[in-house]
């Protein structure tokens, strides 16, 4: 692991400041604490504990008008990287009135004005589409200002350059939309990376179960696109990756697809005991639980003393606590919120 | 006004659409420089160009999930599914994604799209899927099946601008068919509302698609024989509109239903159960459903003829209420 595959998608590091480093510190810090919380107020919660330094460092120094799909495992520190609110998430996950869907989605999507796709259902795959959609929207909006077959849009189209970031799953790269969605994002060179967070388990299954590749980046040669295979606890790898494949999408350059390689530190759901893996495959990815090593790292070179990340850490405790009380004390989702007047939009 | 075809009116409406609207855009096989399925694209390829009439692989999923996502984003997207035939290879993408979002985010975003789709019997026989009635079962979608040109070009004029993901069903069989006036002025069909295509006193026939025709000459044929049969096409399939239909029966005391698709669990069936509901006690008969058997669509003109309802069948389902 850590080998990266094709030197197209390794640029210059993006330069991180030490502000950088402990934000991501701290995001990964909150990621964590979130997902305990999560997993402890929905028995039916996917917990992310573990692959922290994948979802963070996939989406961290995205620009406010670009998209994220997410993988429906860890959206909620994506979420609120892009704005969303702590308590109004907690809110989400048990299903009250504040939550963003106001109780009528499931519990792991999120606002859809932060520049994120939402989760409408439980099934896999469809969101690689959705997300391929945002991307032609954004070519399509550069397109139209070249095109000399038609009229400029109205001056509020946005900006040049956006870019999508979608996160999956290495279950869901089995599903048809990847192969669907990867081949036509490539043959329109679509502003879009796709990202496998890939915590080696379907449910109950062993990657070797149902891939046949050693890494799903394998496949992007498929579809003549860059693939990339990082080390996915470790955040710096994974940053770097995507940051390199996201400033390839925006040169107009199209897709690429990155393996970041992790593992759930927890079962597929809370309460999911996760008995049908080795316990020693498992001690042995806690050893490289990506939280205390990039605090290790964080210390070695010098860029936070260990009692500031302590103080980061009781920051983000405290955080959370209290948007966790503010979604407790919120009501249920109630008639209000049932919104039978809201299954079709209305004609403005 | 021009006489077009029903093809060539919904070509019509899809200019006119992509002339005022630079959000609206096209996604579908073979749409480029062929000119589309059954020269359903004709001539958008030439006036719009590659960005806005995109010809895309064999990926219905993703083309579907494709037009959800660029929806998102404020476009409008076309996408065209080239028949009935292979809407359920985009099934997740209609009735989970599309359907759902305005919903489940609780009005924040909205799905801004067409489907376009050929169904039914047509000249060459091939791909006669008619499915209409599963999209219609789910809520958040809209559903429409023209019987006419005039009826096509404003149907697809409203359903391009729609907010909500809408289903165009095209019938192949009327394709070419016939030439009708239809305005070149700027109209819509609106969404949700049947037609009385045709008045009478003593039986109602309802009817989708190809078999509006169908009914329309059956009834002719049934003047001979005394009886003045109303048609109604009910022209939506979601939202339906039952109160054109509850008024039909109120005058007339009989009730045909006539569609295309398989009786069982067609859209005739939710007809038949709104009418039961509001309005059994103005029916002098038993309702009456006419619709293909229960088996699969076969293939050869012969045994095609044989499965489908013709003007004959829907001639003694109003003899049988008739005559109760």
């Amino acid at each position: 692991m850590g080998a990266v595959n094709s030197p197209e998608v390794t640029r210059t590091r993006p330069a991180l400041t030490p502000a950088d480093l402990l934000e991501l510190y701290r995001l990964m810090a909150l990621c964590r604490t979130l997902e305990s919380a999560c997993a402890e107020l929905n028995p039916r919660w996917f917990p992310a504990e573990g692959e922290e330094a994948t979802i963070v460092g996939s989406c961290y120094g995205l620009r406010p008008d670009d998209v994220v799909a997410p993988h429906y495992r860890g959206p909620f520190i994506i979420y609120l990287m892009r704005g969303a609110d702590l308590a109004r998430l907690f809110g989400q996950a048990l299903g009250k009135s504040i939550g963003y869907a106001r109780g009528r989605a499931v519990p792991f999507t999120g606002p859809v004005k932060v520049g994120v796709t939402p989760w409408v259902a439980g099934d896999l795959g469809t969101s690689l589409s959705v997300a391929l959609g945002v991307a032609l929207s954004f070519w399509y909006d550069r397109q139209m200002r070249r095109s000399p077959h038609s009229p400029p849009l109205d001056g509020t189209h946005p900006a040049d350059e956006r870019a999508v970031v979608c996160t999956f799953g290495d279950g869901t790269a089995n599903r048809g939309d990847f192969h669907e969605a990867l081949n036509m994002a490539a043959l329109w060179k679509l502003p879009i990376v796709y990202v496998c967070q890939n915590n080696r388990y379907a449910i109950s299954l062993e990657s070797r179960k149902y891939l046949p590749v050693a890494t799903v980046a394998d496949r992007a040669a498929g579809y003549g696109i860059p693939g990339a295979t990082v080390d996915g606890n470790d955040i710096l790898a994974v940053h770097d990756a995507v940051q390199a494949a996201v400033a390839r999408a925006r040169r107009g350059e199209g897709p690429s697809l990155i393996d970041a390689q992790t593992y759930r530190l927890r079962g597929h759901w809370a309460e999911d005991a996760a008995d049908y893996r080795p316990e020693a495959e498992a001690a042995s990815w806690r050893e490289r639980d990506p939280l205390p090593r990039f605090e290790r790292r964080l210390v070695e070179i010098g860029a936070a003393a260990a009692d500031n990340l302590v103080r980061l850490r009781e920051q983000v405790a405290a955080e959370v606590d209290a948007a966790l009380d503010r979604a407790r004390q919120a009501p249920d989702a109630g008639p209000a919120d049932l919104g039978l007047d809201e299954v079709l939009a209305w004609r403005g | 006004m021009a006489r077009l075809t029903y093809v060539e009116a919904i070509v019509a409406a899809i200019a006119a659409e992509m002339r005022r609207d630079p959000r609206v855009f096209l996604l579908g096989q073979d749409i480029g420089p062929l000119g589309g399925v059954m020269r359903g694209a004709r001539g958008l390829w030439e006036e719009f160009g590659d960005a806005r009439v995109l010809d895309t692989p064999i990926s219905e999923s993703a083309m579907v999930g494709a037009a959800v996502g660029a929806a998102l984003m404020g476009k409008r997207p076309i996408v065209e599914i080239s028949f009935g035939e292979f809407l359920p290879l985009a099934m997740s993408q209609l009735v989970l994604q599309a359907a759902n979002i305005h919903y489940m985010t609780a009005g924040a975003a909205s799905v801004p799209m067409v489907v376009r789709t050929r169904i039914g019997d047509g000249p060459y026989r091939g791909h006669p899927q008619c499915y209409e009635a599963w999209l219609a079962h789910v809520p958040g979608l809209k559903a429409v099946l023209p019987a006419t040109p005039y009826d096509a070009r404003g149907l697809m004029t409203a359903a391009i601008r729609d907010p909500n993901p809408v289903i165009v069903f095209e019938h192949m069989q009327l394709y070419h068919l016939l030439r009708d006036e239809v305005p070149d002025e700027d109209y819509e069909v609106p969404i949700g509302q049947a037609v009385v295509a045709r008045e009478g006193r003593d039986a109602t026939v309802v009817a989708t698609g190809w078999m509006v025709h169908r009914a329309l000459a059956a009834a002719d044929a049934l003047t001979a024989e005394g009886m003045s049969v109303e048609v109604v096409d009910l022209r939506s399939l979601a939202p339906l509109d039952i109160p054109t239909v509850v008024a039909s029966v109120r005058k007339t005391s009989r009730l045909v239903i006539a569609h295309e698709s398989w009786k069982v669990g067609g859209i005739g069936a939710e007809v038949s159960a709104s009418i039961a509901e509001e309005a059994v006690d103005a029916l002098d008969a038993p309702i009456v459903r006419v619709g293909a058997p229960h088996a699969p669509v076969p293939s050869a003109r012969s045994l095609r003829d044989l499965f489908l309802p013709d003007e004959e069948s829907i001639r003694k389902a109003v003899r049988k209420v008739a005559e109760f």
